[in-house]
C-alpha cells in the first residue's frame, strides 16, 4: 500500500512525509494556498478524525500500523472472526485477547455515490467527492471509504480501487481508496 | 399484548419548516397547541413525559432537555421523565417508552413529545450533526451523512431491479401532493410536479433535491393513556396493537445488500404479529420515507410486494389514495420535512386523526382501521415499528 501525503485541504501533496512524532507537521511550501483556518481551529467535537495516539485509544496500533502504509484489523484469536472496524472485545465470543492482521490493498467498488452538497464542517471545499463501499479482494469485509482517482461521473460499480493511507495535515493519518486503471 | 391496553387519546403538530424560532419555544407552542387539541386533558392528569429529541446537544447546544421540554410545556412529571434518543426514530422511541410504561401500570397518563431544532446558521455544522449519526470514527472522516448512504441503496436497487429516476420521482410526487393538503407540512405550499422533480439537482448521485428529506425546525406531542382512562378524553382512541424493533448493524461496512432490509421484515412481522393482523389489513402506513429510495425498499420488506418491485408499486400508484393502502398520507418525511425526533409523533399523530377524521377530505383514508408506523434511523440500521388500531373496545 502507499503512503501518500496529502493533507485533506487546499495543500498539495508534493510536501515532505511527516515525521514519526506526532506534533510535527509537514512543512508548507509557499506556494500551496494555505487550508482554510477552520482546520487548525475546528473544536475537537465537530472533528471526525479520532485521536490515534496509545493515550486515547486502545486502537493506536491501527493507525500506527497504517502510518506504516498497511491497512490492518483486529482477528479474534479464539474462533478467528475478523471484524471491522477493528475493535477490542469479539462481537461473538466476547473475548479482549484480539490480534492484528493486514488486509488486502486492493479491492472492488460494490456501491458509489458522491457528495454534491451537504458536506460537513471542514469538508465543503473538497466537494464534490466520491464514496463508496468496496469489497477486499480475499478478505469477507465491504469497506465504506472515500474513493480519489477518478471524479464521480467516471466511476463504475466493479471498478478496482487500492487502499491508501494518507496524512490528515496534522500528523494524524487516515486511510482512503484510489482508483486503479 | 401483556399488561394494559393503551392508547393515544390525542396529538398536535406545529408548523414545520425553517421556523425563527428556539428548542424550548418549540416546547412552549407544542405544550400550548396539545392542551388546545385536547380540552379535556389537565396539567395535573400527566405523570410521565418522553421526549422524543435527537440532537439537541448539536443543533442547540443543550442536554438535560426533558425537564426543560417539561418546564416549557407547564408539566411537572412525577412518575417518569426521560428523553429518548435513537436519531431519525427518537420520536417513535418516546411513544414506545410510554407505551410500555403505562402497560406496565408505572404510569397512567403520558406525554409523548418530540422536537426538534435542525436549521442554525452554519449548515455546515449542521451537516457534521448529521454526520455523527454514522459511526463518527470510521465511516465519518469520509465524510458521510444520510445523503450518499441512500444514494448508494438506490443504485444497487437500480442494478439488481431496474428501478429508475421516475419511480423515485413517483414517491416523491405522492408525498409533496399528499404535504399540499396538510398547512403544518415544510412543503405545504411548494407544488413538485413529477418533470420538476427529475430536473432538480444531484445532490449524491443518483439522489436529487426532491428525493431527499430536508433540515426541518418542528415539534409534535401525543398523549397516552389506558383503557381505564381513554374514554375520558375522546371517542376515538388510536389503541396500540403491536410494537417491533430490530437493530442490524451501526458501522457502514456491516449494512449488507444495501438493497434488502430484513430488519425491518423482522420488526414489522413481530408489531403485525402481536397485532394478529398481516399486512394485506392495513388501510393506511406511515413509511419513513427519508429519501424516496426508503419507501420503495419499504414496500418490499414490509411484504405489500416482490423484491425488487417497488419501484413499480411506486409507479402504478398502488401506495397512494385508491390503491392498496395510503403510505404517508400525512406527506411524509420528503413533504412534511423531517425534524429528527418530532417525525414519529407528527406520524402518530396523522394515525389518531385519520382513525377521527379531522384531516382535511383531500387526505383522508375512507374508513381507516388500522395503521403501521415505521421509523427507521440512521443507515437504515434500525428499524422501529408500531400497529394501531382505530375506536372500539379495549
Amino acid at each position: 500500500m502507499s503512503t501518500e501525503v496529502r493533507p485533506r485541504r487546499g495543500v498539495k501533496a508534493t510536501m515532505a512525509p511527516p515525521a514519526e512524532s506526532s506534533a510535527a507537521r509537514p512543512p508548507e511550501p509557499e506556494s500551496a494556498p494555505k487550508p482554510p483556518k477552520t482546520f487548525e481551529k475546528r473544536p475537537f467535537l465537530l472533528d471526525f478524525f479520532p485521536l490515534e495516539g496509545a493515550d486515547q485509544t486502545r486502537l493506536h496500533q491501527f493507525y500506527d500500523r497504517l502510518r506504516a502504509g498497511r491497512l490492518s484489523t483486529t482477528r479474534c484469536t479464539r474462533d478467528g472472526e475478523l471484524h471491522w472496524p477493528p475493535r477490542t472485545a469479539c462481537p461473538k465470543c466476547h473475548l479482549e485477547e484480539l490480534e492484528w492482521v493486514d488486509l488486502p490493498e486492493t479491492g472492488h467498488v460494490y456501491a458509489f455515490s458522491a457528495v454534491l452538497a451537504g458536506a460537513p464542517l471542514g469538508m465543503e471545499s473538497e466537494m464534490p467527492f466520491a464514496v463508496g463501499l468496496v469489497d477486499l479482494d480475499g478478505a469477507p469485509l465491504r469497506l465504506f471509504g472515500r474513493i480519489e482517482g477518478r471524479p464521480w461521473t467516471e466511476l463504475r460499480i466493479g471498478q478496482p480501487v487500492r487502499a491508501e493511507s494518507y496524512d490528515i495535515g496534522d500528523g494524524r493519518v487516515f486511510y482512503r481508496f484510489r482508483t486503479v486503471g | 399484548m401483556s399488561g394494559r391496553a393503551v392508547a393515544i387519546v390525542g396529538g398536535i403538530t406545529t408548523k414545520f419548516g425553517v421556523r425563527p424560532t428556539t428548542w424550548p419555544e418549540l416546547a412552549q407552542e407544542v405544550g400550548a397547541a396539545l392542551f388546545r387539541a385536547v380540552p379535556e386533558l389537565r396539567t395535573e392528569d400527566v405523570d410521565s413525559l418522553f421526549v422524543g429529541a435527537a440532537e439537541p446537544e448539536r443543533f442547540a447546544f443543550q442536554s438535560h432537555v426533558a425537564p426543560l421540554a417539561a418546564e416549557q410545556m407547564g408539566l411537572q412529571p412525577h412518575r417518569i421523565l426521560q428523553r429518548t434518543e435513537l436519531a431519525c426514530a427518537s420520536g417513535q422511541s418516546a411513544i414506545r417508552s410510554a407505551y410500555a410504561a403505562i402497560a406496565s401500570g408505572l404510569s397512567d397518563v403520558a406525554v409523548a413529545v418530540g422536537i426538534e431544532k435542525m436549521n442554525i446558521p452554519s449548515m455546515a455544522e449542521a451537516n457534521s450533526a448529521m454526520g455523527c449519526v454514522m459511526d463518527r470514527a470510521w465511516d465519518g472522516p469520509h465524510g458521510a451523512t444520510a445523503p450518499p448512504f441512500f444514494a448508494m441503496v438506490a443504485q444497487r436497487h437500480m442494478l439488481e431491479h431496474g428501478t429508475t429516476e421516475e419511480q423515485l420521482a413517483a414517491v416523491s410526487e405522492k408525498n409533496h401532493r399528499f404535504a399540499n393538503t396538510n398547512p403544518t407540512a415544510h412543503f405545504y405550499e411548494k407544488r413538485f410536479a413529477r418533470d420538476k422533480l427529475l430536473r432538480l439537482p444531484i445532490i449524491a448521485p443518483p439522489l436529487r433535491l426532491g428525493d431527499c428529506s430536508s433540515m426541518t425546525d418542528g415539534a409534535a406531542a401525543v398523549v397516552l393513556t389506558s383503557e381505564e382512562r381513554a374514554r375520558s378524553y375522546t371517542d376515538t382512541p388510536a389503541w396500540v396493537r403491536g410494537s417491533g424493533q430490530y437493530s442490524d448493524f451501526h458501522n457502514l461496512a456491516n449494512a449488507g445488500s444495501l438493497t434488502e432490509w430484513p430488519g425491518l421484515t423482522r420488526a414489522a412481522g413481530e408489531a403485525l404479529g402481536r397485532a394478529g393482523i398481516g399486512v394485506r389489513d392495513l388501510d393506511l402506513a406511515e413509511l419513513h420515507d427519508c429519501f424516496t429510495i426508503s419507501e420503495i425498499v419499504e414496500y418490499e420488506a414490509l411484504g405489500l410486494c416482490a423484491p425488487g418491485e417497488g419501484g413499480k408499486f411506486a409507479a402504478d400508484g398502488r401506495g397512494d389514495l385508491g390503491g392498496d393502502l395510503v403510505v404517508n398520507p400525512r406527506g411524509g418525511l420528503l413533504g412534511c420535512g423531517h425534524p429528527l425526533g418530532a417525525t414519529g409523533i407528527a406520524q402518530a399523530v396523522e394515525v389518531f386523526q385519520q382513525f377521527s377524521s379531522t384531516v382535511p377530505p383531500a387526505r383522508q383514508v375512507p374508513d381507516p382501521e388500522w395503521a403501521l408506523v415505521h421509523n427507521l434511523s440512521g443507515s437504515a440500521n434500525v428499524h422501529s415499528v408500531m400497529v394501531y388500531q382505530r375506536g372500539g373496545a379495549a
